[in-house]
């Protein structure tokens, strides 16, 4: 069982950091897991630092009760995220080629291009990357299924970033 | 305005004493680093870091859009770019304008007039500083550069006007080698700076390669700094610098000093740079060139004079006047900077790039290294070779020459060759000892 005084650290470690955006813990039964907000109005902690947290990383085998603590920054895993359980290894990798802001749709009113489960051609479009102000269209290049979305919409991706994990067919 | 957060457009040491001048101030800071840089100490003593592209320079520390991106999206307020890379580019320096962010550097128009060799020198002989004898702007012909080689006198150096930093030079000893070279280099100056302009220069000889450091604000104030003596090169390469130059004399530091500040004054000019003179044992001295950024060997200056420039570049970049006159720079003691790089001195310093095991930098009082090498960092091949700075600060040059001496014994470094053995060696040589060597110091000694 985690102490207040405990929570409180880490929340202050995590809060001084700019490298972790979300830390999860099992201790003794019980899972706390904390997240930072990413939204860029947030002050400062908002942008991610580097590539470790596009990864997706695999859920817990069995069902515990989460220790939720009342702070804003508190959230259970996003179910959006979590991959299906495929051996990395088989998957494709579709990388930024650029640094700018991932945007998953043609605009903020319209569907996102891809969805997890769609298959994709090597010319389907699956996001678009806005950097300075032009927006570029990002071919998928390969053929097969997505498996994975990686960044989220508005999220700056630097160069080389995972966006999307793909199934080849 | 205050700058609250700053992106550091370049790697290596220079982003470390970059980022070391921030964290003082209380700014935080955004590193950009190639993918074989991921595990660049810049980047993790940042901030922030985003990785902008491969390795090439070209995709990466050159490129402007990956880089504004990173700036705007993070919301830097300014943007320092060190030495090299986009420092001295004043389309870049433009850029950031137009977006709004700071360029810790002078305006594009100083980098635009300075950049330019043949119109800096034009600019400086307006300005009453004086400049080497030569063609009056780029040599068109063959026949010209004949015409213009008897009027100068042989030998004569070519020079790219697009070129610095030691590129893009060639020496004629008489008509018929400037007949055969100046077609040919101006070629390699397209190839190379894609700008073909050469001009031609009396080639001197027993010049000492002496600058001097100026800072400017953004209201019309210069101070100098005083000069370094940066005359032990190699291929043109500076490998030893100190400040101050042990020939020169006061009144003529006061001569060189005032011509570099109204050179800066000239070209409206505010941040740091460098005013490059050759000194001629008669006293007389030339203007070479001026780097508009902040320079390699910049810790000299900061060793004899007390004054942070990175911290000083920030501060004007503010828009703040400077913190100090003339009068409150006082040169003090000596120091003396040695450049280890990744080099076998036994094999014509041929580049070793590697793994560093053991890692050791040395230290007491008066020693500075400026480096980002670690153990079990891999200098790469892909930039350059430079493992660290090693600067010492004593009271006299004979004192500052046993630190260094001193400093260079305990500097373990594993894995990679380094000129170390060679700055040791040279630290013994009588002519390096006495001061009073010249720009061709190492072309005419063994070490």
């Amino acid at each position: 069982m985690f102490k207040l005084s405990e929570i409180k650290e880490l929340i202050k470690l995590l809060d001084q950091t700019s490298s972790v955006h979300e830390l999860e813990i099992e201790s003794e039964g019980m899972k706390l897991a904390i997240r930072k907000p990413d939204r860029p109005e947030a002050d400062g902690t908002a942008v991610q630092a580097t590539p470790y947290n596009a990864y997706p990383f695999t859920p817990a085998p069995q069902p515990q009760s989460v220790q939720q603590v009342s702070y804003p920054v508190i959230s259970e895993v996003p179910p959006a995220q979590q991959p299906q359980a495929v051996a990395e290894g088989k998957l494709h990798k579709i990388v930024s080629p650029m640094v700018g802001t991932f945007y998953s749709a043609a605009s903020p009113e319209m569907p996102s291009f891809v969805n997890v489960g769609d298959r994709v051609g090597e010319k389907t479009t699956v996001c678009i990357i806005e950097a300075m102000k032009l927006m570029n269209e990002l071919e998928a290049e390969i053929k097969g299924e997505i498996v994975s979305v990686l960044a989220e919409n508005g999220q700056l991706v630097e160069y080389g970033q995972p966006l999307f994990l793909v199934k080849p067919e | 305005m205050n700058i609250q957060k700053v992106l550091i457009a370049n790697r290596g040491e220079i982003a470390v004493r970059i980022i070391r001048a921030c964290r003082e101030l209380g700014i935080s800071t955004v590193a950009v680093y190639s993918e074989p840089d991921r595990d660049s100490l810049h980047v993790r003593l940042a901030d922030e870091a985003y990785c902008i592209g491969p390795m090439p320079s070209k995709d990466s520390y050159l490129n402007f859009t990956n880089i504004m991106s990173v700036a705007t999206l993070t919301e830097c307020d300014a943007i320092h770019p060190g030495y090299g890379f986009l420092a001295e580019n004043a389309d870049f320096a433009e850029i950031c304008e137009s977006c709004n962010i700071i360029f810790i550097g002078p305006s594009p128009d100083a980098i635009n007039r300075m950049g330019d060799k043949a119109v800096a020198k034009e600019t400086m002989k307006l300005a009453g500083v004086p400049i080497i004898p030569g063609s009056d702007g780029l040599v068109g012909d063959v026949e010209e550069a004949v015409m213009l080689g008897r009027d100068i006198g042989y030998p004569i150096i070519i020079k790219a006007t697009a070129g610095g930093g030691g590129k893009g030079i060639r020496i004629a000893e008489d008509e018929e080698s400037l007949v055969k070279q100046i077609t040919a280099a101006q070629q390699e100056a397209q190839k190379a700076f894609g700008n073909a302009g050469v001009y031609l220069e009396k080639y001197l000889t027993g010049m000492k390669h002496v600058e001097i450091q100026i800072i400017a604000d953004k209201h019309g104030n210069v101070v100098h700094l005083g000069e370094r003596d940066c005359s032990v090169q190699r291929r043109r390469q500076k490998l030893i610098e100190e400040a101050p130059c042990s020939v020169l004399t006061p009144d003529i530091r006061e001569a060189m000093g005032n011509a570099a500040v109204r050179a800066a004054l000239a070209v409206n000019y505010s941040g740091a740079g460098t005013l490059e003179f050759l000194l001629g044992p008669d006293g007389q001295f030339y203007f070479m060139e001026m780097n508009t950024r902040i320079q390699v060997e910049h810790p000299v200056t900061e060793m004899v004079t007390g004054v942070d420039l990175i911290k000083e570049m920030i501060s004007v970049a503010e828009g703040n006047p400077l913190s100090f006159t003339q009068e409150d720079i006082v040169i003090n003691g000596w120091s003396i900077e040695c450049r280890i790089n990744a080099e076998d001195p036994e094999r014509n310093f041929m580049p070793s790039p590697g793994k560093i095991g053991f890692y050791l930098p040395p230290g007491g009082l008066g020693v500075r290294v400026d480096s980002a090498a670690y153990p079990g960092y891999t200098i790469s091949p892909f930039y350059d070779s430079m493992i660290a700075k090693l600067i010492v600060w004593a009271p006299t040059r004979q004192e500052a020459i046993a630190k260094m001496k001193r400093a260079l014994a305990e500097f373990a470094v594993e894995g990679i060759h380094t000129t170390i053995p060679f700055h040791q060696k040279l630290l013994e040589h009588p002519v390096f000892l006495d001061g009073n060597f010249d720009i061709k110091f190492l072309e005419e000694y063994e070490i």
